[in-house]
């Protein structure tokens, strides 16, 4: 049975660069050059966290989690951290969540738009990390 | 709609220029946002076609940024000559919807918590001038409760109206293309080519001799080609084509409409379908007359009340008043500006024009003159986009003014 790790803690990020290199090529990445945040609110301890992931000609090259004020991303996502959770659960799916309103864009949707796909390929690695959340 | 960057291309507008020249006047005004809606003053400043709702924010200085709907973001993208930090899509998405996007935009990025926004409203004839609407209007100033909304549509009308040369050489090829409608109209209604053919059919063949001649759109909010014969043509203009056929001895109606480069083709002409009786010639003969001596009176220093008066004083003398329509043209620009003349909304009626605006050098009108005998069964419309000169006037569709009969 696999190790379980702690969701966003700083073996969680390891291991999600780890497998994302491992499993997505620059190819499967479209080569793309840019970065997100993403900003948990309510987590469970209360606190507010970041996931912030940079790619550079499709190479993700940061994957960094924190507290506070995150690094300057092209673009940002923000919800409630169990709404993050059940993405990485893939028990809820990204687009709905942003289709509901639970998950909140902030950048240019015209480029966010070509980055979909893209997303959800991350997403679905991030799943497959066994974690605790 | 590749865009145009070269200055030395004849089609070139310089919409860099623009945005400082709304700057300036913003500055004067002490207006920290402009956030247009009318499609007017989306065509005006991004050179780009936006036939969905889209909003411009204009900030005091730097680039302005485009939020279109998602759908048709891209192509937007491709035609504008902004940049594709720029053009920014909405969609129902949380935090993207319209009113998040836009209000995000102007606190987050233009960093701005308070201050004035211009933003436009009014009203028009057609549905889809653009003008902020009710709902949008409590939402933002719900979603950006530092700011003072004030209307300041003004601001695009005044910088709008007189025409640079790259506006007057695409409108002068928009007329051109139009003339191309008309001429396969003709040759499609003579030597009995009329007999079974409806109005919708006439608007679709000049439509695809358009299209054909570079025309991307008929653009029209009214019914796109407006066709109307028989009676029909009693009843007034600017009617959408029916499925009515054309028939022996009516009159017959064309008003075509093309788009070049977002400029506006708009040229009306008339037939008499043969045999027609000397009283239909009569009516005809006194409306061209009347299209002739309006058109050689335009100059700058004209108004449209003087060229009226002028109009109704001979159609008095032809014993044709009672049929003539007072009134001889509307505004037109870049794709959705086509109604009031001037740009200040100073007349007695508000949102129409003011009937003793002065005419200038390079402003462009239609000339839109309208014949109604409904007891009849006859009227006409003449139309053609006419640019003022300092002497006189230059008519940019060169089809020849006729009400010609066809047999």
């Amino acid at each position: 049975m696999e190790k379980k790790v702690v969701y966003l803690s700083e073996e969680w990020a390891a291991e999600a660069l780890r497998r994302i290199n491992e499993e997505l090529s620059p190819e499967r990445m479209n080569n793309v050059t840019t970065s997100m945040s993403n900003i948990y609110k309510n987590c469970p301890d209360g606190k507010e966290r970041y996931l912030f992931i940079q790619a550079e000609d499709g190479r993700v090259t940061r994957l960094v989690v924190g507290q506070g004020e995150p690094p300057k991303a092209e673009f940002t996502i923000t919800g409630d951290y169990e709404v993050f959770a059940s993405i990485s659960r893939a028990e809820l799916g990204s687009q709905r969540a942003l289709m509901t309103g639970k998950l909140k864009v902030r950048g240019n949707l015209t480029k966010a738009l070509r980055l979909a796909a893209l997303a959800d390929r991350l997403n679905k690695v991030l799943s497959t990390i066994p974690a605790v959340y | 709609m590749p865009r145009i960057l070269d200055p030395a291309d004849p089609y070139y507008i310089d919409n860099p220029g623009r945005v400082r020249a709304m700057q300036e006047v913003m500055h004067e005004q002490d207006i920290d946002v402009y956030l247009g809606s009318r499609i007017r003053t989306l065509s005006w400043i991004t050179d780009a076609f936006c036939p969905w709702r889209s909003f411009i924010v204009v900030p005091a200085e730097g680039m302005p940024t485009l939020f279109t709907f998602i759908i048709d973001a891209l192509r937007v993208s491709d035609e504008t000559w902004l940049d594709e930090d720029h053009v920014r899509a909405y969609a129902p998405m949380g935090g993207m919807d319209q009113i998040g996007a836009l209000a995000d935009f102007i606190t987050t990025e233009l960093g701005l918590t308070k201050g004035r926004i211009g933003y436009e409203t009014g009203m028009s004839t057609y549905t889809a001038e653009g003008n902020l609407t009710h709902y949008e209007y409590e939402r933002l100033t719900e979603a950006l409760p530092g700011f003072t909304f004030v209307n300041a549509h003004e601001i695009v009308d005044g910088l709008s109206i007189i025409k640079d040369q790259g506006t007057i050489n695409r409108f002068r090829k928009a007329s051109a293309i139009v003339d191309e409608g008309h001429r396969a109209a003709r040759e499609a209604l003579e030597n009995g080519g009329y007999k079974g053919m409806t109005e919708t059919v006439i608007a679709g063949i000049a439509a695809l001799a358009m299209r054909r001649a570079g025309s991307v759109s008929e653009w029209n909010f009214a019914g796109l080609n407006e066709i109307s014969s028989g009676y029909r043509t009693g009843l007034g203009a600017c009617t959408p084509p029916t499925e009515k056929v054309i028939q022996g001895g009516e009159p017959l109606m064309l008003d075509f409409h093309a788009m070049f480069r977002l400029a506006l083709g708009d040229h009306s002409h008339n037939y008499l379908i043969a045999p027609a009786t000397r009283r239909q010639r009569w009516h005809a003969d006194n409306f061209v007359e009347l299209v002739r001596l309006v058109l050689d009176n335009y100059r700058a220093g004209a108004t449209p009340s003087g060229l009226a008066q002028i109009m109704m004083d001979r159609a008095e003398s032809l014993g044709c008043a009672d049929f003539v329509v007072p009134g001889c043209e509307h505004g037109i620009g870049l794709f959705g500006d086509e109604w009031r003349i001037g740009a200040k909304n100073d007349g007695p009626v508000p949102y129409w024009t003011n009937p003793d605006h002065v005419y200038r050098e390079n402003e462009l009108v239609i000339c839109a003159m309208q014949y109604a005998c409904p007891a009849e069964g006859i009227g006409f419309r003449y139309e053609n986009p006419v640019l003022i000169l300092e002497d006189g006037c230059e008519c940019l569709s060169r089809y020849p003014l006729a009400i010609e009969e066809i047999e």
